[in-house]
């Protein structure tokens, strides 16, 4: 359970030490004026490290709402003059939208679903089966991290093509369904939980399958949690492989409707639409994480003996 | 009875096994079996020239300066990113609004992708009027610098400095994501050692490497393999921000590939890059693998 | 008793709900089939986006609703280089479209790999004749017709109208290298920061310069570098000299981050003259009215006038089926007729390719309202052809890298990094492939 404890508190405050009643008040005073100071410059901190992070976020709202002339000026100007809210219904209504976004659901759903299909028993596989080429076939596996889409998209390209399934989800889909990224992170977490939980279960005259169902499932539910989120993510913004397995409109995600809204070489271009798009793009995301967030934590943290 | 248990083995990873041979073992076979061909695509004549590709490739000095840029930025973004991340998670591991508000925050850049935030960035990093020469011309660090005869940073815009800007903005996004990853791994620290290195009377500095890094250790070493790979992918941000450019000073393995196959219409020569690629990717991860695994404390 | 079952309210009911229903699924069979039988489909990929991609759709949707014979169906593929990519793999795997839309420079590349199809069958002398002969010149390969120019454009000269006037210049800018530089001059404002001229350090600038000077790229048999030359070098030599000045901003960024910093940079009245695409006219008009006066003029003359033209083309792919080829032709006769050129030009900013709709009542009406649209036009009598050999690209951005050098650095002569360009593409061009 996460508690409190800062890194630094066993080392500052020594609570177990009785209060010297010989300690002058002037000399309390100065302490908890350094200690105040230390707090002021933290807080002073933080901020400056909340704005480098999250500026981007702030101009890209901004931006969002301006009107065309305003974004040319440069140094760009955080917020508008006046916010035009439609912006954004003017963005949803033109091009596919609607259609595209609901393209992304379905993608981003469908790779979630078939990646934690794969990886589950892939990973229990690893983490606790001991079998002839268990180690090389890992290292295999997670080799899978170190392949680029730009690598991979011609001959996948031409696979596809030559079972007609381009412009269908499956080209989407299927080739993320082995995640290395899912088997390594799930592998690490199934080796974590300490044997005793899984030998008392067995001593106990468990069946593998209520093993894993009723100890080792919940206890990587944070990592299966987490996965899902940065699976997410990383689904929901891919705009490469998108371009590259789908040749119309009919499957294409959303954040290839973002894209196309740059109006590039030639015209000038359309800033504000197309941060109004980014805000829709990057809406969902925001969401999952906030939902998601206490997952990421209990996923790497190490689990005691509950 | 160990019969059935190795079965069930395979049937379990088998979908896995079958995914990578089809969507990774395909491509790089294919990678390395163009790499011995010169093929234009459009005109649909390919022909064996033998090591003719590797021969060219590996003689043309733009490549070579490719190849140690991608080198170079794999080496900064993982150790600054990594290291930096460690430092953020020591700083914000606390359950305060405030500080969990800040750990969100660190995170967000993970969640936007690089086409989107693309042109904000050469923006700050416009050397005359962006933000970021400003706050350093505001703070006095320009003249600092200038005391060293670094004149005025040129981030973007300089072959001297493209590289460490992308490293920069690299570091930017990924911070969160390991800082984020090395808190919960803090946070799940048992006290009682902190507890008994205090009686000890350890030092900060002390307690830092000898107890917390290498308790860290799974953490860490996950996020190593994380950033390596990620490392040598990166694409978006040389593709958005620079192409490679000013005079191939950022350009990296994966635009190269990507350029020289598909805007030079060279691809006997960039399935040769891909082969590269996947041979240092492949020999730094193992190489982590192999010397760092000894060293993770699994409990 | 048939009788009465016929005739109840019901068996009524049904029997024409039968009826109906069977006289549908007949009309839908034949409907289907004569579909199927007649209506030829074509796969348009094209790669413009934004407003301007938009358009075309539309302009496709008008195609498909005048006529039942043909259906053409309109994809975009991001941008010119993104498309580039998704053909070539597409043409591999035998799923190309049958039409696409291709930059200039890439007709060439294309066309040399015998990628692109003969439309001279179906366009006969007097149709070809109707095109802009500026415009024509990057359209054939070993003579055959196989690009039909669409969204065409050609350098241009911004000014600021306004400045010019208040530093007491002629408004209609200037007309040679040597005026350009004393513009400039006069127009430069160190302590505001504002830059008397500014253009990308791109290729197409490179060839206008080039041009200029009565020079080359190429060789005649396209074997050997020509550029390597005082004409090839004044260019660059004149751009160093205005950088060294102080009187000329070199932008910064790659490709058309550098087009997007000088555009902003007219745009917010930072350089009074810019060289930039006339595609980008539309746009700057909207931005620039009210703030300031936008004048266009030709590029300024070295011993001569000359500029590349750009912009794209609508090709036929060769391994597009040949029954298509016909509609094909009839689908590019649409959208460059006299009314939709007129229209795709008038609304995107590309120039009208035809006579015919250079001369159509819209263009008139938009050139009497925007003088500025007029310029492209009549300069094109000063066009010449781009480079059409494979392998240009990968050319370009070296010598663009190239020539970007002298820029940064004041002390490298310009004859140097020409040389060393020439250098670096002859040896591209030996290279047997």
């Amino acid at each position: 359970m996460p508690t409190s404890n800062s890194f630094h508190d066993g080392f500052t405050i020594d609570s177990a030490a009785p209060r010297a009643s010989s300690r002058s008040d002037a000399d309390a005073l100065r302490a908890s004026v350094a200690r105040g100071c230390f707090k002021l410059l933290e807080a002073l901190a933080l901020l400056a490290l909340g704005a480098f992070f999250l500026f981007p976020f702030f101009w890209m709202f901004g931006t969002s709402l301006k009107t065309l002339a305003e974004t040319l000026q440069f140094p760009p100007t955080l917020l508008p003059k006046v916010f035009m809210w439609e912006n954004f219904p003017a963005v949803w209504n033109s091009s596919n939208f609607p259609a595209a976004a609901l393209n992304s659901v379905a993608v981003a759903i469908g790779i979630i679903l078939i990646q934690l299909a794969v990886i589950l028993p892939a990973s229990y596989a690893f983490a606790f089966k001991r079998f002839r080429f268990s180690k090389p076939l890992f290292t295999l596996v997670i080799a899978g991290l170190m392949i680029p889409p730009q690598v991979t998209f011609l001959p996948l390209y031409l696979f596809f093509s030559r079972l007609g399934m381009i412009n269908t989800y499956v080209p989407l889909i299927l080739p993320f369904a082995s995640s290395a990224f899912g088997i390594f992170l799930l592998t690490q977490s199934f080796r974590q939980i300490p044997a005793e939980i899984v030998e008392s279960a067995r001593l106990d005259g468990a069946s593998e399958f209520v093993i894993v169902r009723r100890v080792l499932l919940p206890s990587v539910i944070p990592t299966l949690m987490t996965f899902v989120l940065f699976s997410f993510i990383s689904h929901w913004n891919d705009y490469f492989w998108v371009l590259s397995m789908t040749n119309d409109e009919s499957v294409r995600t959303l954040s290839l409707a973002v894209v196309r809204l740059i109006d590039a070489d030639g015209g000038v271009k359309h800033w504000h639409t197309t941060m109004a798009a980014n805000m829709i793009l990057v809406a969902p995301v925001l969401l999952a994480y906030v939902s998601a967030n206490r997952w990421i934590k209990r996923a790497f943290a190490y689990n005691g003996i509950k | 009875m160990s019969r059935r248990r190795f079965n069930s083995a395979y049937l379990l990873t088998l979908p896995a096994l079958a995914g990578s041979a089809l969507f990774m073992i395909y491509p790089i076979l294919f990678a390395v079996w163009l790499s011995f061909h010169r093929w234009d695509m459009l005109s649909d004549t390919r022909r064996f020239v033998g090591a003719a590709n590797y021969v060219r490739v590996f003689s043309n000095a733009s490549f070579l300066q490719v190849l140690s840029n991608s080198c170079v930025y794999m080496a900064l973004m993982t150790t600054l990113s990594v290291a930096l991340a460690l430092l953020l998670a020591l700083w914000l591991n606390e359950n305060s609004i405030v500080k969990n508000l800040a750990q969100s925050a660190v995170f967000t850049p993970h969640i936007v992708s690089m086409v989107s935030v693309g042109i904000l960035w050469m923006w700050i990093m416009e050397p005359d009027i962006g933000l970021l020469n400003y706050i350093l011309d505001l703070s006095g660090v320009q003249a600092l610098l200038a005391r060293f005869g670094q004149e005025k940073i040129m981030w973007l815009e300089s072959e001297k400095s493209a590289l460490f800007s992308l490293v920069f903005i690299g570091i930017w996004k990924s911070l969160g994501y390991n800082a984020l990853i090395l808190i919960a791994g803090l946070q799940s620290l048992p006290k009682e050692i902190y507890e008994s290195a205090r009686l000890d009377r350890a030092g900060r500095l002390r307690t830092l490497f000898r107890i917390t890094i290498p308790l860290l250790s799974p953490s860490l070493f996950f996020l190593l393999i994380v950033n390596v790979t990620a490392s040598f992918q990166v694409f978006d941000s040389v593709h958005v921000l620079t192409r490679g450019g000013p005079l191939n000073s950022s350009n990296m393995l994966v635009h190269w590939i990507y350029q020289t196959g598909f805007e030079f219409y060279r691809i006997g020569e960039a399935s040769v890059g891909a082969v590269v690629l996947m041979l240092i990717a492949g020999g730094v991860t193992y190489a982590n693998f192999k010397l760092l695994s000894r060293r993770v404390h699994y409990r | 008793m048939g009788k009465s079952v016929f005739f109840t309210e019901n068996g009524l009911k049904k029997r024409a709900v039968s009826i109906v229903a069977a006289a549908l699924l007949g009309a839908a069979c034949m409907a289907g089939t004569a579909e199927a039988a007649e209506k030829v489909h074509l796969d348009f990929w094209y790669s413009l986006r934004g407003k301007n991609g938009e358009f075309i759709a539309e302009l496709t949707d008008k195609f498909n609703k005048s006529q039942s014979t043909i259906e053409v169906k309109a994809i975009s593929q991001g941008d010119y280089y993104q498309n580039a990519a998704k053909l070539q793999s597409s043409i591999v795997s035998k799923t190309q479209p049958d039409v696409t839309l291709l930059e200039v420079a890439q007709v060439g590349q294309f066309g040399y790999s015998g990628a692109l199809a003969d439309l001279g069958p179906w366009f006969s002398e007097k149709e070809q004749a109707n095109f802009l002969e500026g415009l024509m010149k990057n359209s054939y390969i070993d003579g055959k017709f196989v690009a039909v120019p669409f969204c065409r454009s050609t350098p241009i000269l911004y000014v600021n109208k306004s400045m010019l006037k208040a530093a007491g210049l002629d408004e209609k800018g200037p007309r040679t290298w040597d005026e350009l530089v004393e513009f400039s001059r006069k127009l430069t404002n160190a302590e505001k920061g504002i830059f008397g001229f500014s253009t990308p350090i791109d290729i197409w600038f490179y060839e206008a310069g080039v041009f200029q000077q009565g020079g080359s790229i190429f060789s005649s048999d396209e074997k050997k570098t020509a550029f390597d030359s005082p004409e090839g070098t004044a260019i660059v030599k004149l751009w160093q000299d205005m950088v060294r000045e102080g009187i000329m901003k070199a932008p910064v960024g790659q490709d058309y981050n550098a087009w997007d910093v000088v555009r902003n940079d007219f745009a917010t009245g930072k350089t009074a003259m810019v060289q930039l695409s006339t595609a980008s006219l539309g746009g700057l008009i909207e931005v620039s009215e009210g703030v300031f006066e936008l004048g266009t003029a030709f590029l300024p003359a070295g011993k001569q006038r000359g500029v590349p033209t750009g912009g794209a083309c609508l090709v036929v792919l060769e391994k597009s089926p040949k029954e298509k080829r016909a509609a094909a032709a009839e689908f590019f006769k649409f959208m460059t007729n006299e009314e939709n050129a007129a229209l795709f030009s008038e609304v995107t900013g590309y120039m009208p390719v035809t006579h015919e709709a250079a001369a159509s009542e819209r263009i008139r009406a938009l050139h009497a309202k925007y003088p500025q649209y007029r310029v492209a036009l009549e300069q094109l009598e000063h066009a010449k052809t781009r480079p059409m050999i494979k392998g240009y690209r990968e050319m370009s951005v070296l010598m663009q890298e190239e020539f970007k050098k002298p820029m940064r650095d004041l002390s490298i002569a310009p004859e140097t990094s020409v040389k060393s360009a020439a250098v670096q593409v002859q040896e591209l061009l030996d290279r047997e492939d």
